[in-house]
């Protein structure tokens, strides 16, 4: 009998330790759970700041970059380098930047923007002279007895990636007497040609790969693209 | 009966071109009116013109990023209190020539508290009239294009 009781006392003693030990690695792994959890939290709150940083030097550099051009535009318009209208200027400049600096700007690529404008220099002067070649095209096309019109839309599958450059080579397409951009969709321009000529010139891509030279894409690589690249890999690393 | 407008404002136009050339031409939309409030005086133009060229800039903005966009730059809060602020500058100017012993809006009564000469007096004068004019202006515009574009319901 008192063996028994014995024997069912250390079997209840033992349950009792077994649950305890249980509850205790449970609460230590609660523990656990919360201490990574808060250095997790720790280092995303740190990400943030670093990156709200990032943000607000590239906000910095765009809200600059679109004062300056929008100042050269005002002293162009202005007229009166007095004091007073300089200062208004400043005044409206400031403003304006304010409120759409990051429109000018939206995605910039880094250190690009001098080369872009270089390379879009020289190609103004071909657009002209492909206008010019266009527009006495057209005009035979309108004086010759015989019909030669024939109008058409041609659509082609364009390598250009970001939307200025959609843009450059949509504006010059309409540019060009003869051909007009229709639409662009998701990469896919639809153009109307006036006959069979222009479209021809059009589907030789020239004027593509000029656009896609200008703004350093497809498979345009150059010398300076890649020392463009060269500090953001040295970032990377 | 409440009429919903049939186009949705929110929606952003899908056509790159559109997109890209207003993102372009937006500042520098801006800083002409203000260039055509600011010289106003001087040349052709002034507060309600370079008011509506403005107005004109975020009604663009509307039509092109939708309504979100532009509400993030210009909230109906701050709208109505310009549209107001406008019409008190204009006011405000007026009246202060009428404390100052002259007529309303006459400006060379200014001199006494600005000090700079009757002439120039004058031209501070409806300088700071037409930016009031200007700012009432666009308040207004963008405030009837809002109204019409949301169908005269609050943003939620």
């Amino acid at each position: 009998m008192e063996v028994t009781i014995l024997v069912q006392a250390a079997d209840e003693s033992f349950r009792i330790l077994e649950e305890s030990r249980n509850r205790a690695r449970q609460v230590l792994d609660t523990a656990a759970r919360l201490t990574s959890e808060a250095q997790i939290l720790q280092r995303k709150r740190v990400e943030a700041i670093f990156k709200g940083a990032k943000q607000t030097k590239a906000d910095v550099i765009k809200f600059i970059s679109t004062f300056i051009l929008l100042m050269g535009f005002w002293l162009l318009l202005s007229g009166h380098y007095d004091l007073f209208h300089i200062s208004i200027g400043v005044l409206c400049c400031g403003l304006v930047s304010h409120i759409s600096h990051n429109l000018l700007f939206a995605n910039p690529r880094a250190g690009d923007m001098r080369v872009i404008v270089k390379r879009f220099i020289v190609y103004v002067p071909w657009l002209m002279y492909q206008i010019i070649m266009s527009n006495l095209h057209v005009a035979r096309l309108a004086l010759w007895p015989k019909k030669l019109i024939d109008p058409k839309i041609i659509e082609f599958k364009s390598k250009l990636e970001s939307d200025i450059s959609m843009v450059t080579l949509a504006n010059s397409i309409t540019l060009t007497p003869g051909t007009i951009t229709v639409d662009v969709k998701d990469g896919v321009f639809y153009v109307h040609a006036v006959s069979k000529k222009v479209a021809e010139d059009l589907m030789t891509g020239e004027m593509e790969d000029r656009v896609a030279h200008i703004f350093m894409e497809a498979d345009h690589v150059y010398v300076q693209d890649i020392l463009d690249m060269a500090p953001i890999f040295v970032e990377l690393k | 009966m409440i009429i919903k407008s049939t186009v949705d404002m929110t929606r952003q136009s899908d056509d790159v071109i559109v997109k890209t050339l207003s993102r372009l031409l937006i500042p520098f939309i801006q800083i002409y009116a203000l260039y055509v409030i600011a010289h106003g005086h001087y040349s052709p133009g002034g507060g309600f013109q370079g008011g509506v060229i403005l107005g004109a800039s975020l009604i663009l903005l509307v039509i092109t990023y939708g309504l979100d966009n532009a509400l993030r730059r210009m909230t109906e809060r701050l709208n109505t209190i310009l549209c107001s602020l406008g019409v008190f500058i204009y006011a405000g100017i007026g009246l202060l020539c009428v404390i100052l012993g002259g007529n309303y809006l006459d400006y060379k009564e200014l001199d006494q508290i600005l000090h700079v000469g009757i002439a120039q007096a004058r031209s501070l004068g409806i300088l700071g009239v037409e930016v009031g004019v200007g700012i009432a202006v666009m308040a207004v515009m963008v405030s009837i294009f809002l109204d019409i574009a949301t169908g005269g319901l609050p943003k939620k």
